[in-house]
């Protein structure tokens, strides 16, 4: 392990943009109360504003006169090799980035984006947590976290186009939406896959998968390494250009959303005339227009509500469109937990936490607080659009023994569709 | 000792040294953070960014800048906000609208503007100091602060606490001789002024950075910040 290079990734990422935010941090520490990790722990040291302190620290001993002032007289100690072991638990293990601090910050401070920045720091210095690391490789290698590998991609189309009987065009020349799944779709979810592929042929798309940009999970963005990120996101966007689809279309993942949606511009080149969205969007548009017809109140009975994803929705924007939907399959039973949707509190399991085992006390201890939340809506069923949501809400259930049904939006539209 | 001649130098010759620190320090902050660069954001914005900017302001900066806009958020940390939020009122409203303030700017800049009466300004610093305490024992007691603050923590809240205590001791003839007072509400306000482009009393200048930044992240998404 190197320090220096986590040191040198921080001054590399530090421009005005995350200097001005550093230097506007009053240490009032508000940020804890947003960070469901830390309320559901009570450790300190999970407050957002420490989990950024590695990259203060180098900031202020590297850039201001006095940061290297208190260096020099001894008040202020130089980041070590035990730091950064430290930090490494409290961004990875501790933390989903998903950025609810920078709502209660006083200040505004975007701290998801600085805690990214410390992954990053981490990832440069090889600290990722092994866990992670393994899932990183086998994507490098493999081309998937989860073992989705040429044959198995095949593989699994094929039994999917069977068993629920749908056409899932591959490699379609001439098809205008390339749709790229996650790998959790994949492998535990397909009736994901089988889902949007109905949704879209009732629609009308002209759409495709591609066995080439075969899934869009980018485990590079979790752990934080620019370089990583960027080969996971040109594999799609290299393969978008190569069919030459006019937009990619993003399912029920988050974290690759965020990279490819909000993160690939400023990182990669991204074709300019080429539209980057998520299926949440093409449902409500599919709804709203008219392409779609959907059983109306087919979901009236017990309480649904709807589980916001830090990534499609607070970070994706993402917010109106699922309860467009949800309000036509069940107008009647449709409740919203409080807080919602920009304020909602996160899952636990994104942003890699749910692939990191030590994580696991962390990530049950965050659910509580969504039990909690379910339990004052009386929900019998909890939609959301993340598969990595459904994942942790899936583990959760049994762990904690629920009795709430978990599902994924397509899934719910696609049952409620008229032929 | 000479407690006129002592008011005469933090008022006059000591008070334009710290000033000019002052405008010299924060200048250079400013620029320094300015001159580390900006990346062009290329990211085609779904929402608009502007109207995130103006959102947030409204909602953070106008309207009341401690209210915790967020459920839930207020009832974890009802001290730290309600405390906060009477600190800067009081302040703000003291040196802005405290009329002995009033004629220093006014002497600084010129011209000068209508101020409240003094009552009310003596209330209003009360409460502030009655906040900074709170908040100085909430630093003390509440494990994330306790876990944060190191020594630098402290000397802002002191340097900030000695001018407003001297100020309403002055205001009050308690004590002191009054030249003695406010020589040392002076030599206070001295200190603070040397302190703050050193400390994170600075926020006030970076703020405007990160809350545009929230705004315009907020706003390219779509989401409201």
């Amino acid at each position: 392990m190197s320090t220096q290079t986590a040191l040198n990734t921080f001054v590399k990422e530090t421009g005005g943009w995350v200097a001005s935010q550093l230097e506007a941090c009053t240490r009032c520490g508000l940020c804890a109360e947003a960070c469901h990790f830390y309320q559901a722990t009570g450790v300190p040291e999970y407050a957002p504003v420490w989990k950024v302190d590695l990259l203060r620290r180098t900031y202020q001993q590297r850039f201001t006169l006095s940061g290297k002032f208190k260096l020099a007289l001894g008040i202020d100690k130089p980041v070590s090799d035990q730091d950064l072991l430290d930090w490494s638990k409290y961004v990875y293990e501790a933390c989903t980035v998903c950025n609810k601090c920078s709502m209660v910050c006083p200040m505004g401070i975007d701290l998801g984006t600085l805690i990214h920045d410390v992954r990053a720091g981490m990832a440069a210095a090889d600290l990722v947590p092994a866990d992670l690391k393994a899932a990183v490789e086998l994507q490098l290698k493999e081309g998937s976290p989860l073992g989705v590998t040429d044959d198995v991609f095949d593989d699994r189309l094929e039994w999917v186009g069977d068993d629920w009987e749908v056409d899932m065009p591959l490699d379609k020349k001439g098809a205008e939406t390339l749709v790229v799944f996650s790998s959790i779709e994949i492998m535990k979810f397909p009736q994901n896959l089988a889902a949007i592929a109905e949704i879209l042929n009732a629609a009308g798309e002209n759409w495709t998968l591609s066995s080439k940009a075969r899934e869009v999970v980018n485990f590079g963005y979790y752990e934080g390494s620019r370089e990583n990120t960027v080969i996971f996101l040109r594999r799609i966007l290299d393969h978008a250009v190569e069919l030459g689809v006019k937009r990619v279309v993003v399912t029920e993942c988050g974290h690759a959303y965020d990279a490819l949606r909000w993160t690939a511009y400023n990182i990669t080149d991204v074709p300019k005339d080429l539209e980057i969205t998520h299926i949440t969007h093409l449902l409500a548009e599919y709804v709203s227009s008219g392409r779609i017809k959907l059983k109306e109140g087919s979901l009236n009975g017990g309480t649904i509500t709807f589980h916001d994803a830090c990534k499609i929705q607070r970070k994706g924007g993402h917010i109106q469109e699922p309860r467009q939907v949800l309000k036509v399959l069940a107008p009647d039973s449709f409740k919203e937990m409080t807080p919602n949707k920009e304020e909602a509190i996160c899952c636990g399991g994104g942003g890699g936490v749910i692939a990191i085992k030590e994580a696991d006390p962390n990530r049950y201890a965050a659910f509580e607080l969504k039990i909690e939340q379910l339990e004052n809506v009386g929900a019998k069923t909890v939609v959301m659009a993340c598969s990595n949501c459904r994942l942790q809400f899936t583990d959760c259930v049994q762990h904690f023994d629920l009795d709430v049904k978990v599902a994924g939006l397509a899934q719910l539209v696609a049952d409620a569709l008229i032929e | 000792m000479n407690w006129n001649a002592f008011l005469e130098f933090t008022r006059g010759q000591l008070f334009n040294v710290a000033l000019l620190f002052f405008i010299g320090g924060m200048v250079y902050r400013l620029v320094r953070v300015i001159l580390l660069g900006w990346k062009r954001d290329r990211v085609p914005p779904a929402g608009s960014k502007l109207g995130g900017v103006v959102k947030t302001y409204l909602k953070g900066f106008l309207i009341w800048p401690f209210v915790p806009w967020v459920k839930r958020t207020f009832s974890r940390n009802q001290v730290m906000y309600l405390a906060g939020g009477l600190f800067h009122l009081g302040l703000f409203a003291t040196i802005l609208l405290g009329t002995p303030h009033m004629l220093v700017w006014k002497s600084l800049l010129g011209f000068g503007w209508p101020t409240l009466p003094l009552p009310i300004v003596d209330w209003l610093a009360a409460v502030a100091i009655a906040a900074m305490i709170t908040l100085l024992i909430n630093r003390r007691v509440n494990p994330v602060l306790k876990l944060i603050s190191g020594p630098a923590e402290f000397f802002n809240w002191l340097f900030v606490f000695l001018p407003m205590v001297t100020g309403y001791i002055m205001t009050h003839h308690l004590w002191f001789p009054y030249e003695v007072l406010f020589s040392l509400h002076m030599l206070s306000v001295d200190v603070l002024l040397i302190w703050i482009p050193m400390s994170r009393i600075s926020h006030f200048i970076f703020y405007f950075f990160s809350r545009t930044i929230h705004g315009t992240e907020f706003g390219k998404r779509a989401v409201n910040p």
